[in-house]
């Protein structure tokens, strides 16, 4: 049965990839690759830095003939060396006096384009990253084609690909010269990548890989890991004591904030924007420091305390409105420095404690190295084509905290099926424990009945039964008895079984059924004596606590009453009623013979058979009464409707 | 001891399976004795009691239930399908219920008690034969529990429709008591005597007995139609 849902799963994994790979083929086809290969990779150019008194917009046309003839050859890609200190230094000044620095640079590339082997309609310029912290201006044979940054560099400058296209109609001339003027301030560097001229179709997925790859990817996990915090926040809302989700929103938040830079086009100059996202890389930091700690279950104080006094301190000094540090690029580079410090060090202290703890310092280097690669690329260190590695830190994260959990979340699925295993084996434990008692509890109760029974019918026995047959046999020994006589004690005797026996049937606490039995069994020894029976029994509510032993007592009472009749009295008739009141019922047992002394007859020596109707009334909290005159007897026995337990 | 037997030109021919030859030999005289009646065969096991059973049908047939080498439960349900016109009738000592209940199920019309007088044997067998039968207080209460538990009862109107059908036994659904019927089994549970029913009711005695073998016929088909819905239950039949 396990093996269909498995093919079905395979089947659903292939089939969801195939999708996957079908819609990247579409995408990156539908910008067609097929073209001619034929194009122009331009990987040298002609480089001169003039000086200008300000920024300004750049004019409509430049002859590149009138520029300085001061053209070095320089190898694309060109990232010239920056000084971070005098950067650093000039930012500083810049910050403190509010003023532009004097003497704006104007780097100038000059790319000769020979004999464009291209003929297409619509050609595309195309350059992985132009970086610069001022206008950029593109001029094609002296003419302006394309210009961006206009209020100065956004956010995601140095992450925007040059994408600028050419519309060659019949009449205009072909391309001969590429000039990019680039501004940018005394104390920082430009750099660029080297350029591709070719129809905008074949060039168009590259731009776009490189587009996505380096914006909108960067948004998306941005976007996936804070979600994945959103919803780690509704747990931790529902288990406060866990601080460990409330940790992992605080890193989403802070690694969102952290990863704005890279899609988010607002100009530089936002301060505020600027202190986010620099100071939220510390903030980072310290929530996986904090984040470790609570893996390991290790305070490590004063590591934390440093930790937060850095980044505290950070916070402050770049804080806009006190203004001690610029947040210029030109000023982060160096405020950067520090954050792969603060992670190394973090990362050693978390390394020693524990294997999830190691887990989130590999994700935890991984960063800081990618940060690193960023820094270096980011100050012309690394040539411009390369890659912002901290783009995919969310990733990286994303995929160590996933691990986390993922390993929490299988742990806790087995946890549970070990939990609810064990409670399933208690449980068929207890189940044979409870049975096993309840087995033996049955037992004992059987055997108490049986006991109860026994001795029951050997009362019974003993009192009527046992001693007639006793007294019957002694008589017949000494042989002063008549064979009559011997029969009428063998068929009372015989009587006294019969009803022993209707004592042992299932009467359901009716009286009337049970007198009805004693009836059934008397009326062929009345028939030969010329005694009528009169019944005039009516309704009654049952007895609940009418079990054999107290059926056997009534029967007895009521059977001792009529044979006293039949004996001492010349009746005629005997009369039986039943009549019931509040609290009981009463059996009436009335004859018109000719009495007796009642009070004689209870405490003559003789009259055991009244003092034992006595007794067993008294057995089943009934009571007796006789009242006799010279006309006859009545004897009733009244019996409660409940029993005290 | 011989009471005046009616003019009934034909004699009831009465069987006896009894393995207690004092017993047995005190009911061959029981009916030697009485002119109305004819002993048609005497047999003192199982074995001999369904041998007996492959000459011609008596009228009345008397069978203990304890017999040496089997249940005579076996040889009255071998009667009622060999002799359908046969009345059976159970010997027992005590007429306890579990006994009676079951001879009845498996096809008797009536018991008789061991310790019974002469005229009285004499009497229940010619009321046997004559379509009565005897019930005591105890087994009509069970009776009526039994149909009041009997599975799947058909809905069918109580009272004289039900009534005027001459048996119920020849058909296989579940038979209902008719209100008549019920009320007679309630006097019997109050202790009321054949005859101070008959009264009550305002019929006769014969009916009343009537009544009461017609109970008993349908307290067999009940009783099988309980054993088919058991056998069902427990996946027995299909």
């Amino acid at each position: 049965m396990a093996r269909p849902p498995r093919l079905l799963g395979n089947l659903l994994l292939l089939f969801s990839l195939a999708v996957l790979l079908a819609a990247a083929s579409l995408y990156l086809d539908n910008d067609g690759g097929h073209g001619p290969a034929a194009s122009l990779h331009l990987t040298q150019a002609g480089w001169q830095e003039t000086v200008a008194t300000g920024y300004t917009a750049p004019p409509a046309e430049v002859d590149s003939a009138n520029l300085p003839p001061a053209w070095q050859l320089v190898a694309l890609p060109f990232s010239p060396s920056i000084a971070l200190l005098r950067q650093a230094a000039a930012g500083a000044g810049a910050g403190a006096t509010g003023q532009v620095p004097p003497g704006v640079r104007i780097s100038w590339l000059k790319v000769v384009v020979d004999g464009l082997p291209v003929q297409a309609r619509l050609l595309a310029l195309y350059g992985i990253r132009v970086k610069t912290d001022g206008t950029i201006a593109v001029y094609i044979n002296g003419k302006l084609a394309h210009q961006a940054q206009a209020e100065g560099p956004a956010w995601n400058s140095t992450r925007t690909p040059l994408w600028c296209t050419l519309d060659q109609h019949a009449g205009s001339a072909p391309v001969r010269e590429i000039l990019l003027r680039l501004e940018h301030s005394p104390a920082s560097q430009t750099a660029l990548s080297s350029l591709r001229l070719r129809p905008a179709n074949v060039l168009q997925s590259a731009y776009h890989v490189r587009l996505w790859l380096q914006q909108q990817l960067p948004a998306m996990l941005s976007a996936a890991f804070m979600a994945v915090g959103v919803f780690s926040v509704f747990v931790w809302l529902r288990r406060p004591q866990e601080i460990a989700y409330l940790l992992f929103f605080n890193l989403a938040v802070t690694s969102f904030l952290r990863g704005l830079h890279f899609y988010v086009d607002l100009p530089v100059e936002n301060d505020w924007f600027a202190w986010l996202t620099v100071n939220s890389l510390f903030w980072l930091v310290l929530a996986v420091h904090v984040f470790l700690c609570q893996l390991h279950q290790r305070p490590l104080v004063w590591l934390t305390r440093a930790l937060v006094a850095v980044t505290l301190l950070i916070g402050v000094l770049t804080l806009p409105v006190l203004a001690v540090l610029p947040n210029m690029p030109t000023v982060t580079p160096l405020v950067y420095l520090i954050a792969p410090v603060m992670s190394m060090i973090t990362c050693v202290a978390g390394w020693r404690h524990s294997p999830e703890g190691r887990l989130v310092v590999y994700g935890l280097f991984a960063c800081t190295a990618m940060g690193m690669s960023d820094w270096l690329l980011q100050n012309n260190i690394i040539n411009a084509e390369g890659w912002y590695l901290g783009a995919y830190a969310p990733a990286v994260c994303f995929i160590t905290f996933g691990v986390l959990m993922y390993r929490r979340y299988v742990d806790a699925i087995a946890e549970v099926e070990r939990v609810n295993a064990g409670l399933a084996e208690r449980l068929t434990a207890r189940e044979a424990e409870l049975e096993t008692s309840h087995q033996r509890l049955r037992e004992i109760e059987l055997r108490q009945t049986i006991s109860d029974e026994r001795q029951r019918l050997m009362q019974d026995m003993h009192d009527g039964l046992g001693s007639s047959l006793i007294s019957a046999i002694r008589s017949v020994e000494r042989g002063n008895i008549s064979d009559e006589r011997v029969s009428q004690i063998l068929k009372d005797c015989l009587d006294d079984l019969k009803l022993t026996i209707d004592s042992m049937e299932p009467v359901e606490a009716d009286l009337l059924l049970l007198l009805a039995t004693l009836r059934f069994r008397l009326e062929p020894r009345l028939e030969g004596t010329g005694v009528k029976l009169l019944w005039e029994v009516r309704e009654l509510p049952t007895l609940p606590w009418l079990n054999p032993s107290s059926a056997l007592h009534i029967l007895r009472i009521v059977q001792e009453s009529i044979a006293n009749i039949l004996r001492h009295t010349r009746a005629t008739e005997i009369r039986v009623a039943t009549t019931h009141g509040v609290d009981g019922v009463q059996v009436h047992i009335s004859d018109n013979g000719s009495g007796f002394d009642v009070a004689q007859a209870l405490g003559h020596a003789g009259g055991r058979g009244l003092q034992n109707q006595r007794r067993r009334a008294a057995s089943v909290d009934g009571k007796v009464s006789w009242q006799s005159n010279d006309t006859g007897t009545l004897f009733t026995l009244w019996l409660p409707l409940a029993r005290a337990a | 001891m011989n009471p005046a037997a009616p003019q009934d030109p034909r004699p009831i021919h009465v069987a006896i399976v009894e393995d207690d030859p004092d017993f047995s030999h005190a009911l061959s005289v029981v009916v030697q004795d009485s002119a109305d009646m004819r002993l048609a065969g005497c047999a003192a096991t199982q074995a001999e009691g369904l041998a007996l059973l492959a000459g011609p049908p008596a009228d009345v047939l008397l069978v203990d239930l304890g017999l040496p080498d089997g249940s005579g439960i076996e040889v009255i349900r071998a009667a009622a399908l060999h002799w359908p016109s046969c009345s059976i009738m159970v010997s027992t000592n005590f007429g306890d219920e579990t006994h009676v209940m079951r001879s009845i199920e498996a096809g008797a019309a009536g018991y008789l008690l061991k310790d019974s007088s002469p005229s009285k044997m004499s009497d229940e067998i010619r009321s046997l034969a004559n379509g009565g039968s005897p019930i005591s207080p105890i087994i009509a209460r069970q009776v009526l529990a039994r149909f009041r538990h009997a599975p799947s009862a058909p809905v069918s109107p109580a009272g004289a429709a039900a009534e005027a059908t001459d048996t119920a036994e020849a058909t296989e659904a579940t038979p209902l008591l008719s209100q008549r019927e019920k009320e007679v089994l309630d006097y019997i549970t109050k202790g009321f005597t054949v005859h101070e029913i008959a009264g009550l009711m305002q019929l006769s005695h014969f009916t009343v007995r009537t009544f009461v073998r017609r109970i008993y016929s349908k307290l067999k088909v009940t009783s099988k139609a309980e054993a088919i819905y058991e056998a069902r239950t427990h996946g027995l039949l299909s």
